[in-house]
């Protein structure tokens, strides 16, 4: 791997940041762009959030923000309720939980770490960032038209997401909505093959796959999970966009409008249900496998103790990506799929829990006995484990295919799934941001305000999130654009406001961090070679970017990254470039 | 305008604002000769371990409160279901296997993460594994999973293999209702067609009759686009209607033509109509569902237009109702309304729902009422606009009262697509199995 020719070219400002073909650079592209993205998302959320807290005030900033077509007298309108609802869900799940955490960290991450001069391809991985961005225009873009986003949640189950006639969002709204995720899905394919080849093919000498940091083996099962499934989600687009505008029926069946029975018939909308939930249940494994892979990075180094059980972590890992692929049905339990099939999905994903019990227990004995460094990254992976256990408990229940059918659609499953797979993966995020911050702008952040903004996140998040558990035991469904035409739900109304004023408080500290890391990037002091004394490789980078990454040889290595506080060593740090001592035993 | 202007303007200023700050903040950490932001102080990395056990106790108090105020009632009472108190049963189990485990593993996240702060003194433990440790923590979960998922297993299978049993009611989702028909003394519903329905046979039911009708309101329908064509068009055979009109009528026409043709391809069985479609003679269709206590049913769902969920919460029953296929779901109600209505649990709870309910009618002008309770089926599938308002009352009663409300005829839209009395005290002896 000789590209140390590469260091001699001049670069243009154009091919230096915006088409630029550096991993560095592309990963702090995609983190920009998915934190724009990110921040539409939660906006959204609190905008509906000001429906479902007081449905009977009117809030003149809603029609300021949304226009009067969508908030008629700072009215939510039902229509644009579903359309918010929507487009939160698909922009934090698509667009900052997978394109942003995967394509920010493992862009950086996995040359760093593996010890590569760059990514395998780094014209494919421009590629795969310039399809991201275009995919994020095109979805942001479809708040702006005039019938609204998509509005048939984030699933866009047909037949609902077929006709216009059903709503109004299905209409233009629905089509920028498959073409965006059809871009989305090329970008995340193209991404995904580069990450898989860099780190089979490009480590450096020593790196062997016991040797690997727990981050690329996450992102590297990440990225084979999605190499794997988003091409199912690409064929349900497509067939979705068949059915929508060339007359086929593959989802349609036996339906009537209000211009009488439709021709389309033999087809049906459970076949995009399996199609939809065969890429979704991998999803929440893509999401958030790489924010549990920084974790155990960030747990270890910042407990200045080897993480517990490294090969289980990655055995539990394997089990969790392999599985995956076999428990879609669970969210399909009461579609009046075959009881018998309904059997077999709850045992898989019951299945799940073992592995994820396993990471939960290795992550609290890592800490156990260590000497924490209370970081802000530190303090975000602790919450993020503790809502990967919190959210995970609940899972069980709604593993459960009996339990399901009291369950299911209800405020139980918002609370579960935003628990354990939105606030772990974005806890895991935001850990990463402030850990790696020296290595993507060469700054520190400012360590008091993120103090600040964890404890505001998470005090927040489990104030939002763990009532609507009981919401859901009350049998409140989700996506009701108001819960007052039933006298039975009245009791939730000042439930509901507390959430509201949480998910506020929640929304409006996110400003704290926005304001922190870009006033870091551009006035944050200077990082040094090796702020939090970690072993990883890419703490023996230079600290200011440099093509290519190390000035001169790559490091050879010699060790496992989680030699902390290793006895007989003077440093409670041993960097994977320092050769064994004689007699000294590996790990 | 003015006002986002200013708005715009505050907004920019906060931040200017709060940048000078930051730069102060970072001269005067200069001054002070403070660490840059990479190394936290002793005192800080011990306030924040301390924060972790106060947040710990704020957490679990809250969680606390929650199951307090509303775990103990969360306004579904009791289930009102033969299988419902095996769901619930269940459900007791796992939230007893759950919140141990839950308050056990926070609290000694937590509590760690407390203990062990950061001393510059201190050595952590290099102990990078022990598979004695990691075995039993693979194989305790797996046995309390292995019984989860027996339990849980036993109880599904008891719910879904029991769908043919009982009284056969259809319960037809649309955007954004319900329509309920009863399959009366055959307990068989009388076979229905989408192709068949039209707004004055919504459920598509057929019958010789409604065949009839159907091919009269296609041909009429047919005759009024034809008509409207033609009677647009000039010399030159070009129409004078916008073009998109012209063609989503031309559309509309050749669908009805062939929906006409598939009628009577696939449906019409000519002089047999009245034998091959005699079991929908005594379906009746109803405003409200009323169910005997004690009695099993067996619900069938259809949809019109979209997926919908009917979802039953007091009976823990739901199951989706999908365009294109029928689904079931049995179920054998077990208190009647009244009785519910008459437990004092109820009875409070529904006290300190009127207070809230007619404070809320107060503060939006509404006229104040008295809310009952009453069981309720509604939507839980996403499914358009009107999702949050599809609901339609259940009544639970006995025997008798069920046929004093079939014979009072109370329920006046009711329908019998033969148009022959039905007597339903009958219906009852013979359906139950």
């Amino acid at each position: 791997m000789s590209h140390d020719t590469h260091h001699h070219h001049k670069e243009s400002f154009i091919t230096k940041y915006i088409f630029s073909q550096d991993h560095k650079m592309i990963a702090r592209q995609y983190l920009i762009t998915a934190i724009f993205m990110g921040a539409i998302g939660i906006a959204l959320s609190a905008l509906f959030r000001l429906k479902l807290g007081w449905p009977d005030d009117k809030f003149p900033i809603l029609e300021s923000i949304l226009g009067s077509d969508a908030a008629p007298d700072g009215l939510l309108d039902s229509n644009w309720y579903l359309g918010l609802v929507t487009l939160h869900g698909t922009i934090m799940v698509f667009f900052v939980l997978t394109g942003g955490l995967s394509g920010t960290f493992s862009n950086l991450l996995i040359p760093l770490q593996v010890g590569a001069r760059d990514m395998a391809s780094g014209l494919l991985n421009m590629i795969s960032y310039w399809l991201f961005f275009l995919s994020s225009v095109l979805m942001a873009s479809s708040l702006f038209i005039e019938t609204g986003p998509a509005m048939a949640g984030w699933t866009v189950y047909p037949p609902l997401s077929v006709l216009a006639e059903f709503q109004p969002g299905s209409g233009l709204g629905m089509t920028l909505w498959l073409l965006s995720m059809t871009v989305f899905i090329a970008s995340s394919l193209l991404g995904g093959i580069n990450y898989i080849v860099t780190i089979l093919n490009l480590r450096t000498k020593g790196m062997s796959m016991t040797r690997l940091p727990l981050t690329i083996w996450a992102f590297f099962i990440t990225a084979i999970l999605g190499v794997l499934s988003f091409p199912v989600l690409l064929s349900a687009a497509v067939l979705l966009l068949m059915d929508r505008g060339f007359g086929t029926s593959f989802y349609m069946s036996d339906i009537v409008t209000s211009s009488g029975a439709l021709d389309a018939t033999g087809g049906s909308p459970i076949l995009y249900e399996h199609l939809f939930w065969f890429l979704g249940h991998p999803e929440v494994y893509i999401i958030l496998l790489p924010a549990l892979g920084m974790t155990s990075e960030i747990i270890s180094t910042c407990s200045r103790k080897p993480i517990f059980g490294y090969r289980a972590m990655i055995g539990s890992m394997l089990a969790i990506g392999f599985l995956s692929f076999i428990v879609w049905g669970h969210h399909m339990f009461l579609t009046g799929m075959n009881p018998f099939l309904g059997g077999v999905f709850t045992f898989t994903t019951l299945l799940i829990a073992i592995p994820s019990a396993v990471k939960a227990f290795n992550f609290i004995t890592t800490i156990w006995r260590g000497n924490v460094m209370m970081t802000p990254a530190m303090m975000f992976c602790i919450g993020a484990v503790s809502t990967f256990i919190s959210g995970g408990v609940t899972g069980i229940i709604l593993a459960d295919s009996a339990l399901d059918i009291s369950q299911h659609d209800t405020y139980f499953v918002v609370g579960h799934f935003h628990i354990v797979m939105g606030m772990t993966a974005i806890l895991g995020m935001f850990a990463g941001i402030y850990h790696y911050f020296p290595k993507l702008f060469s700054k520190m952040m400012n360590m008091r305000m993120g103090m600040a903004h964890f404890w505001v996140t998470i005090v927040c998040g489990y104030g939002v999130f763990l009532p609507m558990h009981f919401l859901g035991e009350g049998g409140l469904p989700r996506r009701y654009y108001e819960n007052t035409n039933f006298p039975m739900f009245d009791h939730f109304l000042d439930l509901n406001i507390l959430i509201s004023v949480f998910a506020s408080i929640g929304v409006l500290a996110q400003v704290i961090f926005f304001f922190n890391f870009f006033y870091s990037i551009f006035r944050g002091p200077r990082a040094s070679q090796n702020p939090w004394n970690a072993n990883s490789l890419e703490w023996t980078t230079p600290v200011e970017h440099v093509h290519g990454n190390w000035i001169g040889e790559i490091p050879t290595v010699y060790r496992w990254p989680y030699d902390y506080s290793k006895p007989g060593k003077e440093n409670d740090f041993v960097p994977q470039n320092i050769p064994l001592d004689d007699n000294e035993e590996e790990h | 305008m003015e006002i986002k202007f200013i708005i715009i303007i505050t907004v920019a200023l906060f931040f200017i604002a709060l940048v000078q700050l930051m730069k102060i903040y970072d001269l005067a950490a200069k001054v002070r000769g403070e660490k840059s932001q990479e190394k936290l102080s002793r005192s800080e990395n011990l306030l924040m371990a301390n924060l972790m056990l106060v947040f710990m106790v704020a957490f679990f108090g809250f969680i606390i409160w929650l199951i307090s105020k509303y775990g103990s009632n969360s306004g579904l009472y009791q289930a009102a279901s033969a299988h419902g108190k095996d769901i619930d049963e269940l459900l007791m189990i796992n939230w007893y296997i759950i919140l141990p485990v839950f308050f056990i593993t926070n609290a000694l996240l937590f509590g760690f993460s407390w203990k062990y702060y950061y001393r510059e003194e201190r050595k952590a433990l290099y102990y990078p594994h022990n598979n004695k440790l990691e075995a039993v923590w693979t194989i305790v979960p797996a046995i309390a999973l292995a019984f989860i998922v027996i339990y849980g297993l036993m109880t599904w299978n008891k719910i879904m293999y029991n769908q043919e049993k009982g009284e056969v009611v259809e319960v037809y989702a649309y955007q954004f209702g319900w329509i309920v028909r009863y399959s009366g003394v055959d307990n068989t519903l009388g076979k229905a067609d989408y192709k068949m329905v039209s707004s004055s046979n919504p459920l598509g039911v057929i019958t010789s009759k409604t065949i009839q009708d159907t091919y009269v309101e296609i041909d009429q329908r047919v005759n009024d686009i034809d008509s409207i064509l033609s009677s647009n068009i000039n010399a030159d055979g070009e129409y004078l209607l916008p073009e998109k009109k012209v063609d989503k009528l031309q559309e509309e026409f050749d669908r009805l033509k062939r929906r006409k043709y598939r009628i009577e391809a696939s449906i019409d069985r000519k002089d047999n109509n009245s034998t091959a479609y005699e079991s929908s003679n005594d379906d009746i269709v109803v405003q409200e569902i009323h169910l005997v206590k004690d009695q099993p049913y067996t619900f069938k769902f259809r949809s019109k237009d979209v997926i919908h969920c009917p979802w039953f919460p007091h009976f823990r029953a739901q199951i989706n109702a999908v365009p294109g296929m029928e689904t079931s779901f049995a179920l054998t109600p077990t208190i009647t309304t009244k009785e519910m209505r008459s437990d004092p649990d109820v009875q409070q709870h529904w006290e300190n729902i009127n207070v809230i309910h007619n404070e809320r009618k107060r503060r939006i002008g509404e006229p104040e009422e008295r809310v009952l309770f009453d069981y309720v089926l509604m939507c839980n599938k996403i499914c358009g606009a009107g999702h949050s308002n599809m609901q339609l009352k259940v009544i639970v009663e006995t025997q008798q009262e069920f046929n004093q409300w079939i014979e009072n005829n109370g329920d006046k839209k009711r329908l019998t697509f033969s148009g022959q009395e039905v007597n339903w005290s009958k219906t009852k002896s013979q359906a139950s199995l």
